[in-house]
């Protein structure tokens, strides 16, 4: 007799038994495998770029969380400062000079404190892995004049003077990014502000499938030799000639950065010297795209 | 002299913050009259400032209201002032609101630059750090009435309503009778667009209606610069072509902020 009838004599309930046994063993094997698929996919450390959205998605967070609380210091700050003035004879020089003097620095660093909060969210945003950009209907007008009106009075209390006009008078709807837009040319305006001797002119051009905002300045000009640094991250005049820093240097960066992503560019023209010619003169360039639905 | 006092409604649970102060106390030295809502404290804050907004715009019809996005210190509260929002512009489609944000990005600042694109928008968005100046510039283009009376510095009216334009002699109010007509119009277009958008400049092709003959920019040069000696003369001092209305690069004309005219 040979060994396999000895088997088929086995019982064929242990043929069952075994046939279940194999079964639980492969469901068992697979649930593990596709658990530990499971578990690993939405680990932020699978790659650079999802762990740098996952960091900047979390420090966004943080920033609209406690933005009302970032702000509460300077609000303070500000306020006390407006209260002084307000009782205060501002023309009393030989009483009230150095005071002015203070009140005026207050004044002057709160725009500053405030575009370098957005420009830090700013670049937390273009640092992170995006999506496609989306247009919506901009009137760059409208955002040009809003600036102005921001920078008039910080630009007057330093004896100097914005003028603006736009060609066509009626410049119309374009379709770009509002806030790209508007974080741009308000870097770029800040500067002029800055740095400007007396005026600064910013006029918008419409002209066939583009337009632009120039923003000029008066100012002794930029040397050429700073000019090709001007839009490094982290680049100031002062880090050149080794002054104290009062920029983060990261406006210019991110305004030539978010005008290359809307498919236009930011552009420096400047004279420097003793001549009465000298001036600075950016001119950003964006495409007048279609709007599709 | 403020036939046409503007009203506006202040809804902000900082009231008492030295910085909403100041924007008030600047809103009143221009003239305008303020209310404030001032709830009692519940424990639904959000909800008082909501019913009393509503109700205080009902009673009192302001011109304008300035309405913080932030109502209250809980997370309910963060956006409470946007709920009031949308109340007021279901209830009242045409009362201009000036909302009060924070200075960063984000959703909140991105609602706020695209809810305020259009000139003739009754919401417009303003960051809470702006000067006062900067709300009152944006409260005058909300609210869009063209001023009765134009103050351009400390002596020169422009009385809109009467075509005339005065100077301030102490208590007295003097009129400049030689500036009427084109003259008188060409005034009121550089001092409008001075009072709703300082710094733009006002194009040739705006100004030149109000010249005659073949060479209308040539008549409009004269026109002007009979502006500036007639007011000069008024005023006692001499304007040279830097000063009070100002040729830029050939485009147009502007009128030089009041406070750099009153260091002539």
């Amino acid at each position: 007799m040979r060994v396999s009838d000895n088997l088929w004599a086995v019982e064929p309930v242990s043929y069952v038994a075994t046939v279940i046994i194999i079964s639980g063993l492969v469901i068992i094997t697979m649930t593990y495998v596709v658990s530990g698929l499971l578990r690993r996919s939405p680990s932020p450390y699978n790659s650079g770029d999802e762990l740098l959205s996952t960091w900047a998605s979390l420090t966004q967070q943080y920033f609209e969380l406690f933005q009302h609380d970032l702000g509460r210091p300077l609000r303070r700050i500000l306020g006390k400062e407006r209260e002084v003035r307000a009782t205060i004879d501002l023309s009393n020089q030989a009483l009230y000079g150095d005071v002015v003097e203070l009140l005026d620095e207050i004044e002057g660093q709160a725009p500053n404190f405030r575009l370098m909060m957005s420009n830090v969210q700013v670049l937390i945003e273009m640092e992170t892995p995006s999506e496609d950009l989306v247009l919506e209907p901009v009137e760059p007008l409208e955002i040009v004049r809003r600036i102005v009106d921001r920078y008039t009075f910080a630009a007057a209390d330093g004896k100097k003077e914005i003028t603006w006009w736009s060609d066509p008078d009626d410049f119309g709807i374009v379709y770009c990014g509002a806030s790209a837009i508007e974080h741009i040319i308000t870097n770029v305006v800040d500067n002029a502000v800055r740095f400007a001797d007396k005026r600064i002119e910013i006029k918008l051009v419409r002209e066939g499938t583009e337009f632009s905002i120039h923003v000029w300045d008066d100012g002794f000009g930029i040397p050429e030799e700073y000019r090709s640094h001007i839009f490094d991250r982290g680049w100031t005049p002062e880090l050149a000639k080794r002054e104290e820093r009062t920029t983060s240097g990261l406006g210019m960066f991110i305004a030539k950065t978010l005008s290359q992503r809307y498919g236009g560019d930011l552009c420096i023209q400047s004279l420097v010297g003793d001549t009465a010619k000298h001036y600075t003169e950016f001119t950003l360039t964006l495409p007048i795209k279609e709007y599709v639905s | 002299m403020d036939g046409k006092t503007e009203h506006i409604l202040v809804v902000d649970d900082e009231w008492e913050s030295p910085i909403v102060g100041a924007v008030i106390r600047t809103l009143e030295q221009e003239g305008w009259k303020t209310s404030v809502i001032k709830p009692q404290l519940s424990a639904d804050i959000g909800h008082d400032f909501e019913a009393e907004t509503l109700y205080s715009i009902e009673t009192i019809r302001p011109s304008g209201i300035l309405l913080d996005v932030r109502l209250g210190e809980y997370r309910e509260d963060q956006f409470k002032g946007l709920e009031i929002l949308h109340k007021i512009v279901e209830l009242y489609p045409t009362m201009p609101v000036l909302m009060f944000t924070q200075y960063t990005q984000g959703p909140e600042r991105d609602t706020a630059v695209r809810s305020s694109l259009q000139l003739d928008s009754t919401v417009d968005f303003i960051d809470k750090l702006a000067s006062p100046q900067e709300v009152i510039l944006r409260l005058r283009r909300l609210i869009g009435r063209p001023p009765a009376y134009i103050v351009m510095g400390e002596k020169l009216i422009l009385d809109v309503d009467a075509s005339l334009v005065q100077i301030k002699q102490g208590e007295d109010l003097e009129t400049v009778s030689d500036i009427q007509g084109m003259k008188f119009e060409i005034l009121r277009e550089l001092a409008s667009t001075w009072y709703r958008s300082p710094g733009q400049l006002v194009p040739f092709s705006k100004l030149e209606r109000y010249s005659d003959g073949e060479e209308a920019r040539a008549s409009l040069r004269v026109r002007i610069r009979e502006i500036k000696n007639s007011l000069g003369n008024a005023l006692g001092v001499k304007f040279g072509a830097g000063d009070f209305i100002i040729n830029v690069r050939d485009q147009g004309y502007r009128l030089v902020p009041p406070k750099t005219f009153n260091n002539q």
